[in-house]
């Protein structure tokens, strides 16, 4: 078996970087009955950074989510968010730390309404007491919200009610609504009309900048919209990573994706 | 199994017994024998005991009738001839007299005109050590087991010339070896034995290892400091291995219970494994099984007593069928509609449950049902230190069986195929052409099927009510919740984990405690697991 | 321009129309008693369904808004009627067979000598009172903690609660619990001074029924519209998205499950001293499913149907079991059949359903008239 090429790119290492990452992975391994999902993953995210995740099926990309998400906790390995270490956080404490996830299958709160759905998610107290009390009314940052995914008149239509791509945006419009430091997009143009597609890479692009943006996909139309830094996980592991072009050259890539 | 062996013999030895026949022959010496009796009249305490001892030693069986009537005191003397009798009482302050050697009839009279050899409680010992020696000399083999082991339970020093002749005349090496053992707890009760015959005492009893040799070591008297620590040491070495044997009981009772909680389990497993159904009403599916082995039992009493001992063989296959077609009536009925809401479908198959319960009630009345033991499935024999009763022997044996059984048609035919297609892609399944609702039914009836073998199982060892399913409910779905749901490995050893545990945690703190332990250990289980002892990890569980 | 966000009021027109039917209940029924309509049995009857009824509401807040399926809500029901029984127990005093002014009679008759320490203090009134709630919002607590933090969801949960209340009345069968073992605790005189026999005790007791009714409404209603309300619901949606927005589900969870639990206790506080026992059969598994079906009937996710469906199948019972004892166990268990298959929203929510389609005939958007109601 080939041994995994770190980094084609060279001097994007943590160590090498002059301000501090916001995502590091370092050495991380995890294994599920003795399948090792994850193995020595070692990857970093700027701040900011717009970053495409490929690879084919069972190279670790949803594991690699969990673990930044504090879903699954790593048998190895350190990862470092924004100087927490995220080891020992779970999913809440990742997401008040700034990290967003979207799933892949759109996951949003079917019996609220769309304006309660992103009420729920607004920076706000999270404690059960802050909102058993909460007199906050947002109305006018939820309208914003609104506007941004362009749900203005399902506005009092349960979430149940919207289509698959409406449902895509109003979770994308949730994660806007936390205002997070690093947002995980699992697949988002799964299902999507080619149009919605379109929209959504502009969309993801326009955010970066603000946000750190990683998105794991497996439709390469899409990544090539995205027109930004890949990496390919394959393994558990980093095969390749760079501008897609570079990676869509190299010899293992192929091979991975072609079948050996 | 020489133990084994032993209890039998000594079980036939005592039928016998009861029945007093002489085993021997005619006596050898009629009028020697009742010249010693004459001497009974007018004797005293001593005289009756020397009159006693001369009789023992004759080894006469003929002589035990009078020993065990004037041990009793039921020995009289004629006052106007002195003819030594024995009397039973009659109405009107009278006694019938027989011959005390042939037990002929010889007249009626009055109280009066008697008098009877007392005896006192040394008297009664020295009878009780002669008629022990006398029956060591039986010509029945189980007899003379039954004398030795006597002898072992209430030693008598006196009886030990006897013993060591029967012992110098035994030709059985196993009714030898027990009279040897009832030689070493005389030995150990004597005061004038001598030490090297005491210490090979103690050695044989802890070479017996029971808790009665453990009593005679305990018993011991000496002033010799070295039988009393080889008699200590004998003890602890005894107390160890009566520990181990204790453990082995327990784990044995848990085996048991395991086996009973596995049979309930398993048929859940299949349900809740395969098709994620939670079936509240299987607890009622095993009753039906029960009254089914009931009904079946019922109808056979009636008609062909004879075959009573086939009577599970042919309940077996039916309450099989019985609950499985209720399973598939369940499925098709009620569980169908529900798939994908679980809550749902345990509300719902609850409701099932307490229907049937009402059925059965209504059909059979709320009253406990006996059933009854096969002949092959009663009683109990002894396996080391180990108490093992059949019925609950065959339960094991049965339960691994269904077990396997069930294991083969999952791993082996096509309908365990078709299953665990479903079970890991219902859809897939569906496109690939297996007919998804055949195989829930199917599936849903294998598993009432195996509750209701359960419940011939169980009538084997428990009362038959209408309340039986809801007894073995919440257990059955403890053991599917530890073991894992959807495992059958899970299930046999959270059974098993489960069983014994129970089992082991009873002497300490009582059934119903322990019982309460085993719950807040489960809940406390599943916090560290929550999908079970042998649940499939990985992300695909969380989805 | 922003529109305002909709906010739903403590009280709907359903929730006010439901108070006053309690309030109805609470001064009609001593009126018709008074009257002679009503037989005196029957008002203790009816506070005992309002007893219920409370309990209903508790489970509904825990399974239908926040996905729950508790199995063992007659636990948290039955520990609250034990904390009341043992103040009546010790209100007995020397009144009791043996006489004895500080030992219940059970415990006479076990040869006890003294108190056990967790009898200490249920002399006082106050004290059991607390217990009612405390006792049942402490199990509660313990055992949401456990289960919540190492994410039991789903009918592992539903079976795990159902083991408790198993362990419980196994527990609590036995006399050396000293809660009176299977006889439970009973024959009590009076509470707080007033004879528990006459009739007036009784009407007060059940107006405090009503009255607790509609405080434990209230509650689960405001924690339902608040915006804790809308996380809850979240977490029985979606919970993992409820987590991944940063909410801590267990702790939701362990405040519906610790509130229910003891609004659970408080009905069963006063469903004791109305029925004069409490015995270990109320921890029987059988008892809390009941409760649930109780919810379903009613529609679950609506309090107020919760409460009709728990007088509903109790009043049934109570008429049932007199008339045809044999055939009670068969509607019970029909009714189970037949509520999840074909009514699975209950019967408000059937009635919902029809009130919708009348709106839509007359050509409105029944969601946007029912945000605003």
């Amino acid at each position: 078996m080939n041994a995994p090429s770190k980094n084609i790119e060279p001097g994007s290492g943590s160590e090498h970087a002059q301000k501090p990452s916001l995502l590091a992975l370092d050495g991380v391994t995890r294994s599920f009955d003795g399948f090792k999902a994850i193995n020595g993953l070692t990857l970093t995210i700027e701040p900011g950074e717009l970053r495409a995740i490929i690879g084919p099926n069972g190279a670790g990309k949803t594991t690699m989510m969990d673990i930044v998400t504090g879903k699954t906790r790593p048998d190895g390995g350190t990862v470092q968010f924004d100087g927490h270490d995220m080891t020992r956080k779970d999913e809440a404490d990742s997401a008040r730390l700034g990290i967003g996830r979207k799933f892949q299958k759109p996951t949003v709160f079917e019996t609220h309404t769309v304006e309660d759905n992103l009420l729920l998610s607004l920076r706000d107290d999270r404690s059960v007491f802050g909102t058993l009390f909460s007199k906050s009314d947002p109305a006018g940052r939820i309208a914003e919200l609104l506007a941004l995914i362009r749900l203005e008149d399902r506005r009092l239509d349960l979430a149940a009610d919207l289509s698959h791509g409406q449902k895509q945006w109003l979770e994308i419009g949730m994660l806007l609504a936390q205002d997070p430091k690093l947002l995980l997009v699992d697949e988002p143009a799964a299902g999507m009309t080619d149009e919605e597609t379109a929209r959504t890479a502009e969309l993801l692009r326009s955010l970066a900048g603000d946000h750190a943006v990683v998105v794991v996909e497996h439709d390469m139309e899409f990544v090539r919209q995205l027109d930004c830094k890949v990496t390919v996980l394959h393994q558990g592991a980093v095969l390749a990573q760079g501008p897609l072009e570079t990676v869509s050259a190299n010899e293992q890539v192929v091979e991975v994706y072609l079948g050996r | 199994m020489l133990r084994m062996f032993r209890s039998v013999i000594a079980f036939v030895g005592l039928l016998q017994l009861a029945m007093l026949v002489p085993a021997h022959g005619q006596a050898n010496d009629d009028a020697a024998l009742r010249g010693e009796i004459a001497r009974l009249a007018e004797a005293d305490f001593r005289g009756v005991e020397a009159v006693v001892q001369s009789l023992a030693s004759t080894g006469d069986p003929a002589v035990t009738s009078v020993l065990r009537a004037l041990r009793s005191g039921d020995v009289y003397w004629r006052k106007s001839d002195k003819l030594v009798v024995i009397g039973e009482k009659a109405p009107g302050r009278s006694l019938l007299l027989t011959d005390p050697l042939t037990g002929e009839e010889i007249e009626t009279v009055k109280k009066r005109e008697t008098k009877k050899v007392k005896v006192n409680n040394t008297l009664r010992n020295a009878i009780d050590a002669a008629l022990g020696g006398l029956t060591l000399r039986a010509s029945d083999p189980a007899i003379r087991m039954q004398a030795a082991a006597q002898m072992f339970a209430k030693p008598e020093p006196k009886a030990l010339p006897a013993l060591d002749a029967a012992i110098a005349a035994e030709s059985d090496p196993d009714v030898a070896s027990a009279m040897r053992d009832a030689r070493a707890v005389l030995i150990l009760k004597s005061s004038e034995a001598d030490k090297a015959d005491a210490l090979d005492a103690i050695a044989r009893m802890v070479a017996r290892g029971d808790a009665e040799a453990r009593n005679a070591l305990a018993s011991i008297t000496s002033d010799d400091a070295e039988i009393t620590e080889g008699a200590a040491l004998g003890i602890e070495k005894i107390d160890t291995s009566l520990r181990y044997w204790g453990y082995g009981q327990n784990i044995w009772q848990g085996i048991s219970l395991g086996s009973v909680l596995l049979l309930a389990a398993i048929g859940l497993a299949i349900t809740f494994g395969v098709m994620g159904v939670i079936n509240m009403a299987h607890g009622e599916l095993v009753m039906i099984g029960a009254y089914t082995t009931f009904a079946v039992q019922e109808f056979i009493r009636n008609s062909a007593p004879g075959l009573f001992d086939t009577s599970l063989f042919i309940a077996a296959p039916l309450a099989f069928l019985i609950a499985g077609t209720v399973g598939i009536c369940i499925e098709r009925g009620v569980v169908r509609f529900l798939y994908g809401r679980p809550l749902e479908t345990l509300l719902a198959t609850w409701g099932v449950s307490l229907i049937l319960q009402q059925a059965v009630r209504t059909i059979f009345g709320p009253n406990n049902r006996e059933v009854g033991n096969p002949s092959f499935m009663s009683g109990a024999f002894e396996l080391g230190g180990l108490t093992i009763t059949w019925n609950r022997l065959w339960i094991v044996i049965f339960a691994l069986v269904v077990f396997f059984a069930l294991m083969f048609v999952l791993k082996r035919t096509a309908l365990g195929l078709q299953m665990r297609a479903v079970t890991q892609n219902r859809a897939m399944a569906a496109d690939m052409g297996i007919r998804t609702g055949w195989v829930d039914a199917m599936t849903f009836g294998l598993g009432a099927g195996i509750a209701g073998l359960a419940g011939v199982a169980l009538s084997q060892i428990d009362n038959v009510s209408p309340n039986l399913g809801q007894s073995y409910i919440v257990d059955s779905f403890m053991v599917v919740v530890f073991g894992g749901a959807g495992n059958l490995w899970g299930a046999l050893a959270g059974a098993f984990t489960l069983g014994i545990a129970n089992k082991f945690l009873e002497p300490f703190s009582g059934a119903v405690l322990a019982k309460v332990l085993v719950l807040i250990f489960i809940i406390l289980f599943i916090q560290k697991r929550p999908r079970g002892l042998f649940a499939l990890k990985g992300r695909a569980v969380d989805a | 321009m922003t529109q305002a966000l909709v906010k739903r009021p403590l009280l709907n027109t359903r929730g006010i129309i439901f108070l006053c039917v309690l309030a109805a209940v609470a001064f009609g029924v001593p009126y018709l008693n008074g009257a002679g309509a009503l037989p005196d049995y029957a008002v203790s009857l009816i506070g005992k369904y309002l007893c219920f009824a409370l309990l209903a509401i508790a489970l509904d807040l825990l399974w239908g808004y926040c996905g729950i399926l508790s199995l063992g809500h007659g636990a948290f029901f039955a520990l609250g009627g034990y904390a009341m029984g043992m103040h009546l127990m010790r209100e007995i005093g020397d009144r009791g067979v043996y006489a004895n002014p500080d030992l219940p009679d059970f415990m006479v008759f076990l040869n006890w000598q003294e108190l056990p320490w967790f009898w200490w203090g249920f002399d006082m009134f106050w004290f059991a009172a607390l217990m009612a709630l405390f006792v049942p919002g402490l199990l509660a607590f313990v055992f949401g903690w456990f289960a919540f933090r190492s994410r039991v969801t789903g009918v592992y949960l539903s079976i795990i609660t159902q083991a408790m209340t198993y362990a419980l009345m196994l527990a609590f069968f036995r006399n050396e619990m000293g809660f009176g073992g299977n006889n439970g605790l009973t024959d009590f005189k009076d509470v707080l001074g007033f004879d528990l026999q006459s009739q007036d005790t009784r009407i007060g007791l059940m107006m405090l029924s009503a009255l607790a009714v509609a405080i434990g409404f209230l509650i689960c209603r405001a924690v339902v519209v608040s915006k804790a309300g809308k996380v809850i619901v979240s977490v029985r949606d979606a919970e993992s998205r409820a987590r991944f927005l940063g909410y801590r589900v267990e702790g939701y969870k362990l405040f519906v499950f610790v509130l229910s639990g003891m609004l659970a206790g408080l009905a069963g506080a006063l469903y004791t001293p109305q029925v004069g026992i409490i015995n270990p059969g109320e921890f029987s598994p059988a008892n809390s499913i009941e409760i649930v079906i109780w919810v379903a009937i009613g529609g679950r996710g609506t309090l107020i149907g919760a409460a009709i469906g728990a007088i509903l199948i109790a009043a049934a019972k109570t008429v049932l079991t007199g008339l045809y004892p044999e055939a009670w166990l068969f509607v019970l268990g029909g009714i189970f059949v037949f509520v999840t298959i074909f009514m699975p929203r209950g019967v408000l929510g059937v009635w919902d359903s029809m009130v919708d389609e009348m709106w839509r005939l007359r050509g409105m958007n029944p969601r946007e008239r029912r945000l605003k109601a």
